[in-house]
């Protein structure tokens, strides 16, 4: 081998060296999620970092407020999620519902309590441990992310609606229509959908890449407390402890990260 | 193939209803064309819009196509029990059959998969059921035993159509340039006959097993989840006789109309029906058992969810639907088939057509309620199916027709080669048995004949 293509192989390799140690830094630096990049100023704000994203909700926080839809406003505006004038198309990421129907086994526990059967209580996707939604979809459109949260691929989803048989509680909305003229207002900086793919509650992992905190909570933090429920010194974690739990259908083993107190 | 048994007029009528088409035909033609173009049209509507031009909504999310897709696949189970089965236990009487049952099989199962496609919300993402494969997922399971199952059967109809194609290719005509290209060089030698029986022979026995983890597959779509109502453990065995029982009588009905319309009173005699009328009034028995054993645990065990879906059906907004397909399923067809007097060819055609509108009511009865009375009982909801979705199914009923009707002018509906194979062996049956007889009993017998 003459020496000017032995050098261009020992370049190559040297190349190839290079290229595979330094490659994965500078990606890591470039990517937004990097801490760092607030750390040397590029990045206004630090994401959320958590473990295991869970929400606890205050039932008695709706009390009296039979016509408050402030966390519903706040989470439809940002995600572009369409309005339908009948019910039947209806997209809902969260909502409320009375207290008997998403708690019918509890339903006799709190009746001499200020929580009332017909009490509205904020309901919404759980990002169940174990969600059944998620191992039924053909084509893993849907999966749950290492920190809990259940996610939803709109570009692959083939739209058969098998994860909204999967899950026991209702929480997923199909796009009956191009949802696009139905909007009130579109939100530049979140995708909207194409018709045909179905979609929930994403505990707003845009706003926790960003630092912030989900546009439900920020809407009403006196009722919704978000969190990580692996960190010990966690506002939820606190919550968690200290308060009487409930949880909607608990029996059916999905593991739901949402949890229900009340403040007494 | 010498020239006389070319033309001979023995066997004529199954030969007529490939080369010689009537006025019936051309109103079939017209007709079916007619149906499957306004299911066309619906489709297009739809795909146009979106699946909101359907009754369908946020809590009944899955409605006729859904039902359609499971009715379609139960259908197929037509050619699998007459053919594989028959075949396997040697039952003669399957001979004028086995065509026409495998046939049902092969086409019905595109219109089992077709409803699918018809119901994905994205059906231009379809090929991601291929790319992105999650085999976790019971949907997967139906991708992969339904493509195992629609090839299994049409390469098994294929293998018993070559005999066949070779008799009309030697026949000449039109399509002798089809049948040449089909026939691969058949030529009825003792080697090719018994490579010929060993494949079928393997692929009957195949199919068979194939086919009963189809529809056991289709069921686990419900049972996998934890619907109340559907996650249930009775469902493999439900469906499966569920699907022989609709498959059975689709067969009969189509016996029924290629008698009539082919002229094939000599081939399709009397016995036949009546020995897959008692079929069928087993399956319809097989059928009421599983019924009611599903239905006797969800009213003894009481929970209220599953209380709440049961008087739906039995009481509430499915009444309607759930005792008409009592009727269809049981009450219209069992005493019609029990009875000697009534177990005609009539007779066991009307109870056909009685149990594959039943079977279809029990597809619907067996999805939509589960979906109406979801967890949330302040979001209870009605299903009101709109005219997209009853053309579509119109539409599919119709195409299926129009293409059986099709096949039915290129092949012979009936297996010549296996009717001529059957009394080849009747006459060696025979021939082996007078053998044995004692003297005086050949000698008065040939007296006799």
């Amino acid at each position: 081998m003459d020496t000017s293509r032995r050098n261009f192989l020992k370049l190559l390799g040297i190349a190839a060296f290079g290229f595979s140690v330094a490659t994965r830094p500078v990606l890591n630096l470039l990517s937004r999620n990097n801490p760092a990049r607030a750390a040397i100023g590029i990045e206004p704000t630090v994401p959320l970092a958590g473990k295991k994203w869970g929400m606890a909700i205050d039932i008695t926080a709706c009390l009296d407020k039979e016509n408050c839809t402030a966390c519903i406003d706040a989470c439809h505006t940002v995600h572009n999620v369409p309005v339908y004038p009948n019910q039947h198309d209806e997209i809902k990421w969260i909502w409320r519902a009375p207290y008997k129907d998403v708690f019918p086994e509890a339903e006799h526990a709190f009746k001499e309590a200020t929580v009332k059967s017909d009490t509205p209580v904020t309901v919404l996707c759980n990002h169940c441990t174990e969600p059944p939604c998620t191992v039924v979809c053909p084509t893993r459109a849907t999966w749950k992310r290492e920190d809990g949260i259940v996610m939803i691929d709109y570009h692959r989803c083939i739209g058969c609606r098998y994860c909204m048989a999967g899950c026991p509680y209702g929480a997923r909305s199909f796009n009956w229509f191009d949802p696009r003229p139905y909007v009130p207002e579109i939100n530049e900086d979140f995708p909207t959908r194409t018709r045909g793919v179905v979609e929930k509650c994403n505990f707003c992992a845009e706003r926790l890449a960003r630092g912030q905190q989900p546009a439900c909570v920020e809407a009403c933090p006196e009722a919704l407390i978000f969190g990580d429920l692996e960190d010990p010194n966690s506002e939820i974690n606190e919550i968690l402890r200290t308060h009487h739990i409930i949880q909607r259908l608990p029996e059916l083993g999905t593991g739901p990260n949402v949890f229900y107190f009340t403040r007494d | 193939m010498d020239k006389r048994q070319l033309q001979s007029t023995e066997d004529r009528p199954l030969y007529e209803s490939v080369t010689t088409s009537g006025r019936n035909f051309k109103l079939a033609l017209i007709v079916l064309g007619a149906l499957t173009l306004w299911g066309l049209a619906a489709y297009i509507f739809q795909y146009n819009i979106g699946l909101g031009v359907t009754g369908l909504s946020r809590q009944i999310f899955w409605g006729i196509y859904i039902t359609n897709f499971v009715f379609f696949i139960g259908i197929s189970h037509a050619g699998t029990l007459i053919s594989a089965i028959l075949r396997l236990v040697k039952a003669e009487w399957r001979r004028p059959i086995t065509r026409a049952a495998e046939m049902i099989t092969v086409l019905v199962l595109f219109f089992g998969v077709g409803s699918i496609l018809i119901d994905l919300g994205r059906p231009d993402r379809m090929l991601y059921l291929a790319r992105y494969a999650n085999f976790r997922s019971p949907l997967l399971w139906d991708v992969t035993a339904v493509a195992v199952y629609l090839t299994s059967s049409s390469l098994f109809l294929y293998l018993a159509l070559i005999p066949d194609i070779a008799l009309l290719r030697d026949r000449g005509g039109r399509l002798k340039w089809l049948y040449q290209m089909l026939a691969l060089g058949w030529e009825g030698t003792e080697r090719q006959q018994a490579r010929l029986d060993k494949a079928i022979r393997f692929f009957s026995i195949l199919v068979i097993l194939v086919a009963v983890s189809v529809h056991t597959v289709v069921s686990f779509v419900f049972a996998m989840t934890i619907q109340p109502m559907w996650h249930s453990a009775i469902f493999g065995p439900y469906f499966v006789a569920g699907a022989i029982f609709s498959g059975i009588a689709a067969l009969i009905i189509s016996m029924y109309l290629i008698r009539k319309f082919y002229h094939l009173e000599d081939y399709l005699k009397p016995v036949h029906f009546n020995n897959l009328g008692l079929l069928l009034l087993v399956m319809a028995l097989f059928w009421f058992y599983f019924t009611f054993a599903e239905y006797l645990t969800a009213f003894y065990g009481n929970e209220p969810l599953e209380m709440s879906i049961f008087w739906s059906k039995f009481t509430g907004q499915y009444a309607f639907f759930f005792w008409s397909m009592v009727m269809f399923c049981f009450v219209i067809p069992v005493p019609l088939l029990a009875f000697k007097q009534t177990r005609t060819i009539t007779g066991i055609t009307i109870a056909s057509i009685s149990v594959v509108i039943g079977m279809w009511l029990e597809r619907f009865v067996i999805v939509v309620p589960t979906l109406t009375l979801q967890r949330l009982p302040a979001e209870q909801a009605f299903y009101h199916p709109t005219w997209v979705e009853f053309g579509i199914l119109v539409g599919c009923l119709a195409l299926f027709c129009l293409l059986y009707v099709l096949f039915t002018k290129v092949f012979p509906i009936i297996s010549i080669w296996e009717l001529k194979e059957g009394k080849e062996h009747k006459k060696a049956e025979v021939r082996e048995w007078l053998r044995n007889r004692p003297p005086e009993e050949r000698a008065e017998l040939q007296r006799e004949l």
